[in-house]
């Protein structure tokens, strides 16, 4: 799968250039030679090359951007094994730069454990794992951790990852320093009283899926939706006191969205992301017990389903995540309360994304927004680029390559959209110059 | 008690369940209710020494992974009258850390061969896994805060038997709703059949869109009991509770306890019932718990074994039929 010798010349691809000062979208001749973007034509003359050195693709309906920014990844651990897992499969999926959530085992909330999966990351150098740093010691949400030494370490933002800070005044001091720093704060919004997700006792009952009739036909602890909306309130009240840049993570109900809207519209720093399953699926497909459709937050109802889709739509929501965890078959087949919480992604992200394009409810130019230039804004991250002498990092997509995503076809499981039919995926990723992946359906023009 | 049925004496067919399994009511259609009342009716009458024998080298595993006695009792009487082997197994809580090995547990017990297991299980679904896993029948006897089908049964059979009819019966179903997988059962299984149900529980226990499961709901006792054929009593499920549901236990009797006063307002005719273990003196005045006049609790548990003996008899009949 590898070629990491060549030049390459890509003939006809589209670029659109996501730049915020350019409206370039056209068909051009690209040209990579070592290991950087060496021409950008409307016509590169082919017959100069030799076969030998530089393998010509005809790029017919392809189109070149920039590699995905996926803002919520749970990579697990950074052993270098499980590091290379992650990062061969973000490459094939298109996924350059990814942001691990704190919750690893050791967690990420001391310079010293970022800097540790920082090296670790480099030594495989394929895409660039970045961290948001824990926003409380411990992710225990009672103590700030070291915010500015793990930033100067290049900690991306803070986050509690999977748990919600849920103490207003550790959550003050956590956006003030956040802010002196100016680095966004992430939050998984949900009062985890609410939720039922609080560990004080051991007759806390936890909630297990969305609160409504589906849960009480199942038997099934809900989640009123108003538990993510409440948090976010409190939370736009403290953005406003402490100026920071607040990011809300998988919102999942129309509720959070109204209210996100206005504060936006009335000038708070505030971005937000959702994940495929909140627009895809509701918490019908639970009917069955099946706990791939477990997830926080829990599966909504079709109406907040519907407005998710349209807020991605109207750009309310910024941008797409995976919202990717990996969990072994074992802890997802049990009883629905005693399986694991969560579903990978990365494979999914990519695909799942422009199948919206496909079925008409964003355009191409937006939905690239949303994966890659407004996740970039939001971190501040200054890669990512496709221009003449800029590194040739990039991803190449076709719009038309469908396929039915299937379980026993993903590297990591497990997926809730298994048999889900989608169109639009990535088919060939450049790192560095060096083409890392392609698919099948990329062939260069000896083969064709 | 003399039984408003006569004793018939062709007896109905074998129950005819369109599946193997008995996980819920919910989606069982009214004449597969009907055919496993009218099956239980007749063993409900008959000498026990008539009925016969048939499942010989049957064998039924009784699998609870929560507390019971009446329950699993029930059930063993059930198989033994017909003739089956019938082991029970608890699955102790400390031993397998909840739900970790369900599976592993679940295959070990498939290689014992079973016809049938009959689970009880904390989570909700859980009997819906085995089916899914396991190659034999397998009966609900109670998942989480889901359904108790056999419970259902067995009040509705126990009802009919008493009044002579469910449909257009209105039945009031006080207590713990949010937690009681009887009453989930009962919901369904009532509404197929016909009767008006309504659910009184204070705000803290009513579950979230009860309404559109098709019954009326009250938080009042007072209003919800009136004119009541049946009020059926619900347990304080305490183990399935975070702690502050209901402010006391004495304040619940007051509200939501039932005592020969409110009974005054229901039907003149009503009668009650409990899936049990009741708490005197919590749900129900010690004094009307033991009235046999008006509670049917002790025949609730008598009809307990004929349900379930048509139940398992049409689950073998229909596995049967398959092969």
């Amino acid at each position: 799968m590898n070629n990491l010798s060549s030049n390459y010349l890509l003939k006809s691809i589209r670029w659109l250039n996501l730049e915020s000062n350019s409206n370039t979208d056209d068909i051009y001749d690209v040209l990579v030679t070592n290991g950087r973007i060496e021409l950008i034509k409307k016509k590169i003359d082919k017959s100069k090359f030799d076969k030998q050195k530089t393998r010509i693709f005809q790029c017919d309906g392809l189109i070149m951007c920039p590699g995905i920014i996926d803002m919520r990844v749970n990579i697990n651990d950074s052993s270098i094994e499980n590091l290379k897992k992650i990062q061969m499969v973000a490459a094939k999926s298109g996924i350059l730069s990814l942001i691990t959530l704190p919750n690893l085992k050791p967690s990420l909330d001391n310079p010293a454990t970022i800097e540790h999966l920082y090296e670790n990351s480099k030594k495989i150098n394929l895409v660039d794992i970045f961290a948001y740093g824990a926003a409380t010691l411990n992710l225990d949400g009672h103590k700030i951790a070291e915010l500015g030494l793990m930033s100067e370490i290049g900690s991306l933002g803070f986050s509690n990852g999977v748990n919600c800070i849920q103490d207003s005044l550790v959550m003050r001091r956590v956006m003030s320093y956040a802010s002196m720093l100016n680095k966004p704060v992430i939050q998984h919004a949900e009062d985890q009283f609410l939720a039922g997700l609080t560990d004080s006792s051991n007759t806390t009952i936890r909630g297990e899926m969305n609160e409504s009739e589906m849960s009480t036909r199942l038997g099934l602890v809900g989640i009123p939706a108003c538990a993510e909306v409440i948090i976010i309130e409190r939370d736009i009240r403290l953005a406003k006191l402490t100026n920071v840049h607040y990011h809300v993570s998988h919102v999942s109900t129309k509720e959070s969205i109204d209210v996100i809207k206005k504060a936006k519209a009335d000038g708070v720093k505030i971005s937000c992301d959702t994940s495929p399953p909140y627009f895809y699926l509701n918490e019908h497909e639970l009917s069955s017990y099946n706990t791939s459709y477990k997830l926080s937050p829990p599966l909504r109802s079709e109406n907040d389903r519907l407005a998710v889709l349209e807020a991605i739509c109207d750009g309310t929501i910024d941008t797409i995540t995976s919202d990717h965890q990996s969990h072994s078959n074992d802890t997802k087949i049990l009883p629905f309360s005693s399986a694991s919480t969560g579903a990978s992604g990365l494979e999914t992200l990519l695909p799942l994304s422009l199948n919206l394009v496909n079925q008409g409810y964003i355009s191409l130019k937006n939905v690239l927004k949303c994966v890659i230039s407004n996740p970039k804004k939001i971190l501040n991250l200054e890669s990512h680029m496709i221009s003449i002498g800029s590194d040739a990092s990039f991803i190449i997509i076709s719009l038309s390559k469908s396929q039915i995503i299937k379980q026993h076809n993903l590297e990591i499981g497990p997926t809730p959209f298994h048999g889900i039919p989608v169109q639009g995926t990535n088919i060939a990723t450049f790192i560095k110059g060096n083409l890392i992946y392609e698919d099948e359906d990329f062939k260069d023009l000896e083969y064709v | 008690m003399v039984s408003i049925n006569p004793i018939n004496n062709t007896a109905p067919p074998i129950a005819n369940l369109s599946s193997p399994h008995l996980i819920a009511i919910e989606g069982m259609s009214k004449i597969e209710i009907l055919s496993l009342l009218n099956r239980a009716n007749y063993f409900a009458d008959i000498e026990i020494s008539k009925i016969k024998k048939n499942l010989c080298g049957y064998l039924i595993l009784n699998v609870f992974f929560e507390n019971s006695t009446r329950t699993r009792v029930s059930f063993e009487l059930a198989g033994r009258r017909l003739g089956a082997e019938v082991i029970n197994i608890s699955v102790d809580k400390s031993s397998i850390k909840k739900g970790e090995s369900l599976l592993d547990t679940a295959n070990t017990l498939s290689a014992m061969k079973p016809n049938l297991i009959i689970v009880r299980h904390p989570e909700s679904g859980a009997p819906k896994l085995f089916s899914e896993y396991l190659n034999c029948s397998i009966v609900n006897a109670g998942d989480g805060r889901h359904e108790h089908p056999t419970q259902a049964l067995l009040d509705a059979l126990t009802i009919r038997r008493r009044l002579g009819r469910i449909e257009g019966l209105e039945i009031a179903i006080c207590g713990d709703i949010a937690n009681s997988r009887v009453a989930r059962s009962n919901i369904h299984l009532l509404n197929t059949l016909g009767a008006k149900v309504r659910c009184i529980a204070p705000p803290t226990l009513m579950p979230s869109g009860l309404k559109n499961l098709g019954v009326q709901c009250f938080d009042n006792l007072i209003d919800g009991i009136k004119g009541a054929n049946v009020v059926m009593l619900l347990r304080l499920q305490n183990e399935r509770m975070s702690g502050s549901e209901t402010p006391s236990k004495s304040e619940y009797f007051h509200y939501y306890g039932l005592n020969n006063e409110k009974l005054k307002l229901a039907n003149p005719n009503a009668v009650i019932m409990h899936p049990g273990p009741m708490n005197r003196g919590v749900e129900i005045a010690s004094s009307l718990a033991d009235d046999e006049e008006k509670s049917l609790i002790k025949m609730q548990v008598e009809i307990g074994v004929a349900i379930r003996i048509a139940t398992i008899e049409a689950l073998n009949f229909k596995n049967n039929l398959n092969e």
